[in-house]
């Protein structure tokens, strides 16, 4: 079974004892990131768009809006729903079919971070209380599977977030107006190798290490949305300083990359 | 939703978007962009932006679906849900699965499935953005993705959609055209001219089917061309040096008939002096073997 | 001896006599079907740029458990075919009950295709001298038509490599190569093969590549472009491509 499961225990030494060393497959330090690359604006059919690369891992978000009824407790806020579809286009492991536990998961976390920072106010998002509101629906298409496409579906959201135009003209309900975005949420994402913490993992990486801890913070230092995932444990410890290296990485990738747009 | 136009083409026979009526939209291509795929290219067409991925050949699941002579060429179109104005729910709709089935088919008759019986070559065609004939775009990318993933193929299938506006035959339909034209007729072929994709919607008498085959062949050469200039300027630099190379020491590259002999060589040289006679012995009957595949 | 670059549909050749492996032919005449690089010395073969490795019985392939029956254990060979090794072909007698520890998931082997039948069923057998479990060193992945190259004219790269590196080195016709050494040892070997990779179409390499082994020469191994979204703007084809097949359509009309 080609693209089974299956690590060669090799390999999984390898990686292992790199750890050890406190070195990396491609020689990054356990606290460097990738190369990213970002572009937004890229699909004019939707109402905002994103194109994120971390390394080769290669994630297109598009916002696309539509008008909708609110929730019955919440008559004046829009409604954010988060997609996540991990198509088999990007990566030999994944299988065609609708979304599987570890998708919707991703899905969750990549949403929790947005709601949780109130990235965007969706009190302005309201047309006629309690009847109609805009509906935002951020759609999250990996094309290419090279470890973490988490953080690049979080970057990758907030950015096009911050792009979008709400489109009332096209609904006739009034003049278009920017989305209103109120926060820069930044996700990072740290995986556990032996007693290691290492950020931005490689899809090697990723199959070998057994945690996966993913904590998005604000502007502010803040930290909204938290995540452990996989098998393995963390202690308090590991944790504290996941959050001391997110918050960190956080600041570099907002302005470097979110400041500017 | 854009209004309809009054007129599709004006005095001076140009079009809304300042076309003639054969000319196609702008193409803009990219080979290799995904590193998991065995094969990939993005390619723009108009404002189409399509994505193709090969993976391939490899092990097909479950057992009932291998066909035990030949590979199973399997297609999957699929629309982004923020590729069109509306947006589109994820996953497979009657459309895209329709698309898919005859997409696969397109390349059927050209993909050598006898080199790999009972696997899979997945071809995954993914819309990021529509503007008028995706199916027509994916299937040119979609090409070109084979191709970088080292499948066998007769040659390359390229596809072009002809129409009909304002009683006039016109290639490569944009968006209004598709949507209040009176004719939408895509294609795909081969290099040889022979039809692997043909479907049909609205009215044309057979002498306009006749005449719109002849004026959508000459827009498939056209992408063929395309594809063409692709592939070989993408490894421009590596044909001069192997000229050079030649002259210098001919005896450095081993010959593709040599390989037989050269296989054992990866043992500690003791041993391969030892099997080396073997090999020599064998060379003929795998080259016996090679020429029976072909 | 020219080359060139083809891809599938291209003609070679007039002379079907001429048809060499990676090409068909139809109607009397040569057509490559890969893209890749077009030989003619006596024979016009077509060598793909990339393709999957296909089991062919004699060759030694580097393969992992990735499941262990009763009677056989089921190797991944990086081939769209596993491979199967049967208890018999094992060098030592086994227990059924026995099998998972002399070789379990996940463990890597040096094996030799027994046999490939027309199913595809890939038979595999570790009785031959040197075939064995390894438990230590790296596997690293190279194209599989790069083979050849990197085991040499009667292995003449190969045994320079083992020589300048000071490390063990098993080359897996599946494209895996096993290595064992000293980590750096390991690490330069690694980059002198993905130099072989890039370049094996140049000449002078077995120099080049001792020479790099031995630190006496550096290669720039480029740089790792900055990842640009493919969806920045890249080349127009149109215009030039309809103006020559316009260029041709004319040609046709006159002659």
């Amino acid at each position: 079974m080609s693209g089974s499961e299956v690590i060669s225990r090799l390999k999984r030494d390898y990686i292992y004892n790199l750890m050890l060393k406190g070195e990396r497959e491609d020689g990054r330090q356990f606290n460097e990131l990738r190369d990213i690359a970002l572009e937004t604006g890229i699909i004019d059919k939707a109402e905002g768009s994103a194109m994120v690369q971390y390394g080769d891992t290669q994630v297109m978000v598009g916002v696309k809006m539509q008008v909708g009824t609110p929730f019955p407790d919440s008559p004046t806020e829009g409604v954010i729903i988060t997609n996540m579809e991990l198509n088999p286009i990007a990566s030999p492991d994944f299988e065609a079919g609708p979304p599987r536990e570890k998708a919707i998961e991703m899905a969750r976390i990549v949403d929790r971070g947005i709601r949780e920072s109130g990235a965007i106010d969706i009190n302005k998002l309201c047309i006629t209380e309690g009847e109609e509101v805009w509906m935002v629906f951020i759609d999250v298409h990996v094309l290419n599977n090279s470890g973490n496409i988490l953080d690049a579906a979080s970057l990758g959201a907030i950015a096009a977030l911050m792009t979008t135009t709400v489109p009332s003209e096209r609904e006739g309900k009034g003049e278009d107006y920017p989305m209103p975005v109120r926060e820069m949420p930044v996700g990072i994402s740290l995986v556990k190798i032996g007693d290691e913490m290492v950020l931005d993992p490689t899809y090697g990486e990723e199959s070998v290490c057994e945690t996966r801890i993913t904590i998005s913070s604000n502007q502010d230092g803040s930290i909204c949305s938290m995540q452990k995932s996989g098998s393995g444990s963390l202690t308090p410890a590991q944790v504290v300083k996941a959050s001391k290296i997110a918050k960190e990485k956080g600041e570099i990738i907002r302005e470097k990359y979110l400041l500017e747009i | 939703m854009s209004d309809k136009p009054e007129r599709f083409i004006d005095d001076e026979g140009l079009r809304l978007d300042g076309r003639r009526v054969d000319e196609i939209r702008p193409m803009k291509v990219e080979m290799g962009v995904l590193s998991r795929a065995d094969g990939s290219c993005y390619l723009e067409w108009g404002n189409n932006k399509v994505l193709a991925a090969v993976y391939g050949p490899r092990e097909l699941h479950p057992r009932r679906m291998q066909k035990p002579n030949e590979v199973l060429v399997r297609y999957k179109y699929n629309m982004a849900s923020f590729s069109v104005e509306d947006r589109i729910r994820p996953g497979p709709s009657r459309r895209s699965t329709e698309i898919s089935k005859v997409s696969g088919e397109a390349f059927e008759p050209v993909v050598m499935t006898q080199y790999y019986p009972g696997a899979v070559i997945d071809v995954f065609a993914e819309v990021l953005q529509a503007d008028a004939g995706t199916r027509t775009a994916a299937i040119n990318a979609a090409t070109l993705a084979l191709a970088d993933a080292g499948i066998p193929m007769k040659g390359l299938v390229s596809a072009c959609a002809v129409g009909k506006v304002d009683g006039q035959l016109v290639l490569d339909l944009n968006k209004p055209e598709d949507n209040y034209g009176q004719a939408d007729l895509p294609v795909a072929m081969t290099q040889d001219g022979e039809i692997t994709l043909l479907q049909m919607d609205g009215h044309l008498t057979p002498e306009e089917l006749e005449e719109g085959l002849e004026m959508v062949k000459k827009g498939c050469q056209q992408i063929l061309e395309i594809q063409r200039e692709v592939l070989v300027s993408r490894y421009g630099n590596e044909d001069e040096e192997g000229e050079e190379a030649e002259e210098e020491s001919p005896e450095e590259v081993p010959e593709p008939e040599e390989e037989e002999e050269e296989r054992d060589n990866s043992f500690d040289n003791e041993e391969s002096e030892a099997e080396n006679s073997d090999e020599n012995d064998v060379t003929e009957e795998d080259e016996g073997e090679e020429d029976e595949r072909q | 001896m020219k080359r060139k670059i083809v891809y599938p549909g291209l003609m070679l050749s007039e002379n079907e006599k001429q048809a060499g492996t990676g090409t068909y032919v139809q109607d009397g005449k040569v057509y490559s079907l890969f893209y890749g690089v077009a030989n003619d010395k006596n024979r016009v073969t077509v060598v793909p740029f990339s393709g999957k490795y296909i089991p062919s019985p004699r060759d030694y392939v580097i393969g992992y458990v990735i499941e262990v029956t009763s009677s056989n254990w089921i190797f991944d060979i990086g081939s769209p075919y596993d491979g199967l090794l049967h208890v018999s072909e094992y060098p030592k007698r086994v227990d059924s009950s026995m099998m998972r520890k002399e070789i379990g998931i996940g463990d890597c082997a040096i094996l030799r295709i027994k046999d490939v039948n027309t199913s595809m069923k890939v038979e595999l057998s570790m009785k031959d001298r040197g075939l064995r479990r390894l438990d230590e060193g790296r596997i690293i992945d190279v194209s599989t038509t790069k083979v050849p190259r990197i085991i040499g004219h009667n292995g003449s790269m190969v045994s320079m490599l083992k020589k300048e590196s000071n490390c063990d080195i098993f080359i897996g016709q599946n494209g895996r190569i096993w290595l064992k050494g000293k980590d750096e040892d390991i690490n330069r070997l690694t980059q002198a093969i993905e130099i072989i990779e890039n370049k094996s179409h140049t000449s002078g390499l077995t120099n080049h590549i001792s020479a790099f082994l031995r630190y006496e020469e550096s290669d720039e191994i480029e740089e790792k472009e900055k990842p640009v979204p493919f969806t920045s703007s890249k080349k127009d084809y149109t215009e030039d491509a309809c103006r020559k097949v316009d260029m041709l359509l004319s040609d046709e009309d006159e002659s």
